[in-house]
């Protein structure tokens, strides 16, 4: 990973169309600006790894533990809360 | 009652209160607002998470305590708005049921989401996946088999 320092105020460009600059840095945290094209998508990284997450989520069971859960259907079922 | 065409069980009838929404839906499935919670002896602790638009999405969960009865749950106040818990709460006796979304790898080997628990409101009703930004817990968090698989064998 490339590291560079920065003081708020200060810019980095990425490639020809993306410029980063840090706005303010507070003890909680620094508030960012980004300039990019409006194609480019920009996304906070935890929520891309939830949806990936989730995605993965989703496929649900493999075939034969699914199978094992047919096996048990219950005719009629009423779940409990 | 609800008629509710199941992922894995078929057409079931459930209880008007077994459903939630889910005003923001979740990351990556933000059209899904309204899921029925189905829980069943045989597969306890799991809770199935059933989309009520959308019959073959069904989330596996377990609940948070279940594999960290420390979990220290964080949720921001934009979440606590969302769920309509008072800002700052302690969601415990606030009645709120935190839920962490399992992914079965190779059939077998579990891991829970902790990183981003669906945390329930309910009273109201109302649910959410609240996204740490802390990098305390992990979204591919190990789960014994014993936590799963109890029953399914």
């Amino acid at each position: 990973m490339l590291v560079l320092r920065r003081r708020a105020g200060e810019s980095l460009l990425i490639g020809s169309d993306i410029e980063i600059e840090l706005l303010e840095l507070t003890p909680h945290g620094a508030k960012i600006g980004i300039r990019a094209p409006r194609e480019t998508i920009v996304l906070r990284k935890e929520l891309k790894i939830t949806q990936e997450q989730n995605a993965l989520a989703a496929r649900g069971l493999a075939s034969e533990v699914l199978e094992k859960f047919s096996r048990n259907r219950l005719k009629n079922v009423s779940p409990g809360r | 009652m609800l008629l509710v065409d199941t992922k894995y069980f078929g057409t079931m009838t459930c209880e008007e209160e077994s459903a939630f929404d889910f005003p923001l839906g979740l990351p990556g499935f933000e059209d899904e607002t309204r899921f029925v919670f189905i829980e069943i002896a045989e597969h306890a602790p799991l809770v199935f998470l059933q989309s009520l638009n959308n019959s073959s999405l069904c989330f596996l969960a377990l609940p948070v305590p279940v594999i960290d009865p420390h979990y220290d749950l964080s949720l921001s106040a934009e979440d606590c708005a969302a769920l309509e818990l008072p800002a700052g709460c302690d969601p415990k006796p606030e009645g709120a049921l935190v839920l962490a979304l399992v992914s079965l790898h190779d059939g077998f080997s579990a891991t829970a989401n902790l990183m981003a628990p669906v945390v329930v409101n309910v009273r109201r009703r109302r649910a959410l996946q609240s996204i740490r930004v802390d990098r305390v817990y992990s979204h591919q968090h190990p789960v014994p088999a014993a936590q799963y698989s109890e029953g399914v064998c």
